[in-house]
């Protein structure tokens, strides 16, 4: 199969002014270098996504998703490693280049703020040299998708918040870009909203064979869309392959979840593990994978168990202690 | 082409939404042009056949009222917003773009331009009306034809410098509004001849002036329709004038290449 992006040692710095506080400080900073800090973005990640692929990127607020985002779409230069993305070197912002990718950001504003809403989108008919046909029927499709027929002739700043989104989303879909790359495109829609526009990623990637991208907090944009998620914390990569594996790398203990016929003592139980959550007749008690099948055997023997349940722990605990770096490879 | 037709097309439709500002911002030239005027109309008392600084009463006129021509033509621009793009990051949209970004602002430009010359052929003719200076009228073809040329250099000119001025937040991104000012206001407007004509500046001063690129942004191309000088004068003034719009074009092309490999694209 082909390969959309190859991502090899990319590395990112940034140059760091540390203001001080007061006029005194900053009139110092001014004549002064050494408050220059170097602030390592993203270190040394490589990755490989292939034509058609959807692939979730994950990470906690500044581990560097946007910044590698950025990098990609051509926007920032590399400190060093190689990326290639459709075989173009993205940097050099070639024509055929930027008309097949597309950076959608959550707070992006790249519609005209005074004018209505469909003369932003008929300039990108121009600037992509969409033709008539396939502009209307791009439109209409995303249009009625979005359910926002009704605010084309609205100007901009008059919008709200999810409204603007929306119209942010058909400006950058709407010369059907083959290359996406999605930058919490969720943030600000509504519920209905956001599983339309999950649906609509869906259909896109199948109909299309479009390579995306998609960085979100919103667990369920990930699970709902992608197989394949690619974790980064504090510029590095952690983790990179199937989501429901993250929690076999990751978690190292099991839930085992039992239903009582009497109350039992707690301190008996954690003898067992430790007990999470008590509401009888539930019990929810954390064990060690290793030895979840003898903790199992145990309980069932010394307490008065009708039911019992072995469980792996919910993805978003694993991904939020996976963030907090509390688990390591 | 067609790209920058409909940039042109859809600035233009944004110059209607604030017509307001647009009639302020034509208020505030007229106003220039007045105080221009009445302080040259008051040197010039003693009659019309007196000359001050090898100016006669009725071409300080005319080199009032071309300056209001000229500056919108050559001064009128959106392009001074950029250093606020660089800065915070909006930018990012148009380097996402599929199009050239001087071209697109150049583009944007012509609409302001055009925009703006409407308005001060209507208020040179408003002034005429009102003030009934004696004017000189330029009938040499060929003068007007070099005068024509020496104003689409300037053009570039302006816009090479502007943008030299905007690439400045790149490296210290909280310095935007301060170099824009100090290159717009002190050197673009002042060594340009758009306050007074440069030729009243001691001779030497004026002749090193005549090398920098400021002077072919208005007084030349004043100079150059007043006819004031001799034909090979004039070509110089051409050549020189057009070398710097090379010079200052490639520069400005080089500064922003090496600007945008550490551009941020902070914000977003």
């Amino acid at each position: 199969m082909d390969k959309a992006i190859i991502v090899d040692h990319l590395s990112k710095n940034f140059v760091v002014n540390e203001g001080g506080k007061g006029i005194k400080d900053t009139i110092s900073n001014l004549f002064s270098k050494q408050n220059k800090k170097i602030v390592k973005a993203v270190k040394e990640i490589s990755f490989m996504i292939q034509k058609g692929e959807l692939v979730g990127f994950m990470g906690p607020n500044g581990a560097g998703k946007t910044t590698t985002m950025k990098m990609l779409s051509g926007l920032l230069y590399p400190t060093s490693g190689f990326i290639s993305v459709l075989d173009f070197d993205p940097f050099l912002k070639s024509r055929d280049f930027l008309k097949q990718i597309s950076l959608v950001m959550g707070q992006k504003n790249q519609l005209w703020w005074d004018l209505p809403v469909i003369n932003s989108f008929e300039f990108s008919k121009a600037v992509y040299e969409i033709k008539d046909k396939d502009y209307k029927k791009n439109l209409d499709e995303l249009v009625s998708l979005l359910g926002v027929s009704d605010l084309l002739n609205t100007p901009v700043r008059k919008l709200s918040l999810g409204q603007r989104m929306k119209m942010e989303l058909i400006a950058s879909l709407i010369y059907k870009p083959k290359v996406l790359f999605l930058d919490e495109p969720t943030i600000g829609l509504d519920l209905v909203a956001q599983q339309n526009l999950r649906d609509f990623i869906y259909e896109y990637n199948k109909k299309n064979e479009a390579t995306i991208l998609l960085t979100s907090h919103n667990m369920s944009d990930l699970s709902d869309l992608s197989r394949r998620v690619i974790i980064i914390n504090e510029g590095e990569l952690v983790f990179d392959g199937p989501l429901d594996e993250i929690t076999l790398k990751f978690a190292q203990e099991k839930i085992i979840k039992a239903t009582l016929s009497e109350e039992v003592d707690t301190k008996h139980i954690s003898e067992i593990g430790t007990v999470k959550k008590y509401t009888f007749p539930y019990i929810y008690i954390s064990v060690p994978r290793s030895t979840v099948t003898f903790a199992a055997a145990e309980l069932l023997q010394k307490f008065p168990v009708i039911d019992l349940n072995i469980e792996e722990l919910p993805i978003e605990d694993v991904v939020r202690k996976v963030f907090k770096g509390d688990l390591n490879k | 082409m067609k790209k920058y037709f409909s940039v042109f097309k859809i600035s233009l439709a944004q110059e209607f939404v604030y017509k307001l500002n647009f009639i302020m911002w034509r208020l505030r030239n007229t106003i220039q042009i007045l105080v221009f005027f009445f302080l040259w109309s008051s040197v010039f008392t003693g009659g019309s056949e007196v000359s001050y600084f090898g100016y006669t009463q009725s071409s300080i006129m005319a080199y009032t009222f071309l300056l209001v021509l000229i500056r919108s033509i050559v001064m009128s621009t959106k392009s001074t917003d950029v250093s606020g793009y660089v800065s915070n990051g909006e930018l990012s949209n148009y380097l996402l773009k599929p199009i050239n970004f001087f071209k697109y602002l150049l583009a944007r430009d012509s609409s302001t331009k055009i925009l703006n010359i409407i308005f001060s052929i209507i208020e040179i003719l408003i002034l005429y009306l009102i003030l009934k200076p004696n004017l000189f009228i330029q009938t040499n073809m060929f003068q007007i034809f070099l005068f024509i040329i020496s104003l689409v250099i300037a053009c570039f000119i302006f816009f090479s410098i502007v943008m030299l001025a905007n690439s400045a937040p790149f490296w210290v991104p909280e310095i935007g509004w301060g170099v824009q000012f100090l290159v717009t206001v002190i050197f673009v407007e002042f060594l340009s001849g758009a306050f007074f004509p440069l030729d009243v500046f001691p001779k030497p001063l004026f002749e090193f002036l005549k090398l920098t690129p400021f002077p072919y942004l208005v007084f030349i191309p004043i100079q150059i329709y007043l006819g004031n000088i001799s034909l090979l004068e004039n070509t110089k003034n051409i050549l020189i004038g057009g070398l710097w719009a090379i010079i200052l074009w490639q520069v400005m092309n080089k500064v922003w290449k090496k600007g945008l490999k550490i551009y941020e694209a902070v914000g977003r």
